[in-house]
């Protein structure tokens, strides 16, 4: 057996065991995520456009992980709205950034990698580069939506008649409540799989000069502080959104 | 007033003092020792269109350049360079009017080395800060403060790393986990019992998830596990080098949930003296199972959408699906796997630390 394989299933047993039907629910979404991402390489393999297929693709990864194994519509309505709308910002801000920054494609570090191989492949890779920024970032802003629509919906049932202004004040406080750990999980994310770069330029004594303009550095640091402002971003997109919710609901004659 | 004032002082100094050191690195040249030159005039004279054996179509363009030298000795001196690129651009770039590039000159010939990119990196810190501290104030300022710390932790670890010449790699990057969890779980919870049930909960998840998964590896052979695809290896033999990678990688995720299961059960706790340890610890898988989801796709996606560049590469150089996957994701879905494990099974880790200890304070209290 592979050991992909086994080790799914040992996550799909330690998740059903946890979380019963709700964890196997969890395990299907991480799949079919998987397969999202795989079909978006696919597409732009074969000329559909980069970013065409991230904002289709993008939309439709947010909603599978936080509709699926969720029940409660208030959170999971507002959190995806909420998360749709940041989607949108970011892409307004990475594609003139990702075209100024110019790290598209691959670096001197990279060259045994590319050995042998075609690089005129007809694709634009300044385009991939922000599909990639883009993908990559979608699972953070999903989860920070999640934490901040739940933590919203929870007090608007414990307090019915709450303003407004009270509950984006609360937004604000659960927001600073976990970007702290949510900063983490980026950081350590991110910082795990550089580990063999940084010891790469440890070992060969970049100056902090080159550090800096390093292609395959920079790019790799984009993506991190596009995530730290995506999910920066998603704090307040998801208690507006969770706002307008509420003063709309209260309109409605019943 | 005076506090209005000074929230507003403190304000334009971060927008200003941002904006300054963004411009001024546009004016930075002096300080590198690489000559740099910014590019005053561009011609694209020659274009031709090329075809690979695997059909793909691209266009190559020539293009020169005119410049002026911004420091150094040759301060001044205007020079012309040619450059050529794709109109794809995976490995070289169109290079515009007002472009900072780094050149090295030997003799009569000159080259690109590659465009100035300080600019737009400081660029962009300055904004993620700007909207850290302006809509998140002290808790933005704490989280930022984290970070820097983990990172200057990071760099002495790799320095320490060289300097033994990687002897005891995994001991060395398990040692600095430990102290990564230690530091971000004391910045953020302060030292306090809550504290220390999270570090253990982060602790005992991560060797478990950790003994689990090489567990799961040897006895499978790490087959379809291609640890020679593993990209800027050096001196560290990759076996190592992923699994440290993959220990770092799961660690934040897994303080993240435990710091929020541990804050929820010890709220349960405050609202009601009386609930049992049982509830409580059912409390805790609930929370959990909420949010071990989205998690994990926070990991799964960071780790396999890096690999789009080089996955789509591959594909378009007549290279099947299946080879693709084992080429370039192999490595990142091994290691999502692996940080999920951890981090469900921090789950039920906390829950039952949290709940037993913080009954057995209600039962001595009875």
């Amino acid at each position: 057996m592979s050991t992909i394989m086994a080790l799914s299933l040992v996550l799909l047993a330690v998740m059903v065991l946890v979380g019963g039907h709700k964890g196997a629910l969890a395990f299907l979404s991480l799949w079919l995520n998987f397969g999202c991402l795989f079909l978006a390489i696919i597409l732009v393999s074969v000329h559909f456009s980069p970013i065409m297929v991230t904002l289709i693709l993008g939309i439709l990864m947010l909603a599978l992980t936080i509709f699926v194994g969720q029940d409660d519509l208030m959170t999971t309505q507002t959190a995806f709205f909420a998360a749709v709308l940041v989607l949108l910002i970011l892409l307004v801000l990475i594609v003139p950034v990702e075209h100024w920054a110019a790290v598209q494609g691959f670096g001197m570090e990279d060259s045994d990698e590319l050995e042998g191989m075609s690089l005129l492949v007809g694709i634009n890779f300044v385009k991939v580069s922000i599909a990639t920024a883009v993908l990559s970032t979608l699972g953070a802003i999903a989860e920070a939506a999640m934490a901040i629509a739940a933590g919203l919906s929870e007090l608007i049932q414990q307090h019915p008649s709450i303003d407004t202004h009270a509950l984006f004040k609360a937004g604000m406080h659960v927001g600073q409540q976990i970007i702290g750990t949510t900063f983490n999980t980026l950081f350590f994310g991110f910082f795990g799989g550089f580990l063999g770069l940084f010891i790469w330029f440890a070992d060969l004594n970049y100056s902090w000069g080159e550090l800096l303009n390093n292609k395959v550095l920079d790019a790799e640091l984009i993506l991190v502080l596009f995530s730290l402002i995506s999910v920066i971003l998603t704090v307040p997109m998801t208690t507006w959104v969770m706002t307008k919710r509420l003063q709309m609901m209260r309109k409605k004659p019943r | 007033m005076g506090q209005f004032f000074r929230r507003w002082w403190r304000v334009a100094l971060l927008l200003v003092g941002g904006l300054l050191l963004v411009g001024g690195t546009r004016y930075a040249a002096p300080l590198y020792r690489q000559p740099i030159l910014q590019v005053t005039a561009s011609k694209v004279t020659t274009v031709t269109k090329t075809k690979d054996e695997f059909n793909n179509r691209d266009r190559q363009y020539t293009q020169y350049l005119t410049g002026r030298v911004l420091n150094g000795k040759h301060r001044g001196q205007t020079l012309q360079v040619k450059n050529s690129y794709s109109a794809s651009g995976a490995f070289d770039q169109r290079y515009r009017v007002g472009d900072q590039l780094f050149i090295s000159r030997s003799h009569k010939t000159i080259l690109i080395k590659g465009l100035k990119r300080d600019t737009v990196l400081v660029a962009l810190l300055w904004l993620a800060v700007c909207l850290l501290v302006l809509l998140l104030h002290r808790a933005g300022l704490m989280a930022l403060l984290s970070v820097a710390l983990n990172l200057i932790l990071f760099f002495l670890a790799i320095e320490l790393d060289l300097a033994l010449r990687s002897v005891g790699f995994l001991y060395l990057f398990g040692g600095l986990a430990l102290l990564f969890a230690l530091l971000t779980l004391w910045l953020i919870l302060g030292p306090t019992k809550q504290m220390v049930i999270t570090f253990a909960a982060t602790v005992s998840g991560t060797v478990l998830s950790m003994g689990l998964s090489a567990l799961v590896l040897a006895l499978t052979h790490h087959n379809g596990i291609y640890y020679e695809t593993m990209a800027y290896v050096t001196q560290v033999a990759p076996q190592p080098l992923f699994m440290a990678a993959t220990l770092l990688g799961s660690l934040g995720a897994v303080m993240d949930e435990s710091t929020d299961i541990v804050a929820t059960l010890f709220e349960l706790k405050s609202d009601k003296p009386a609930i049992s340890a049982l509830e409580l610890f059912q409390a805790g898988r609930q929370v959990g199972t909420a949010i071990m989801g989205p998690l994990i796709n926070v990991l799964l996606l960071i780790f396999i959408a890096e690999t789009f560049p080089i996955a789509l590469l591959l594909l378009k150089n007549g290279n099947s699906w299946g080879y693709t996957f084992s080429m370039t994701m192999s490595l990142g879905m091994a290691q999502s796997l692996i940080s999920g494990i951890g981090i469900v099974l921090a789950i039920p880790v906390v829950s039952f630390l949290a709940s037993r200890l913080l009954v057995t304070k209600a039962g001595a209290v009875k």
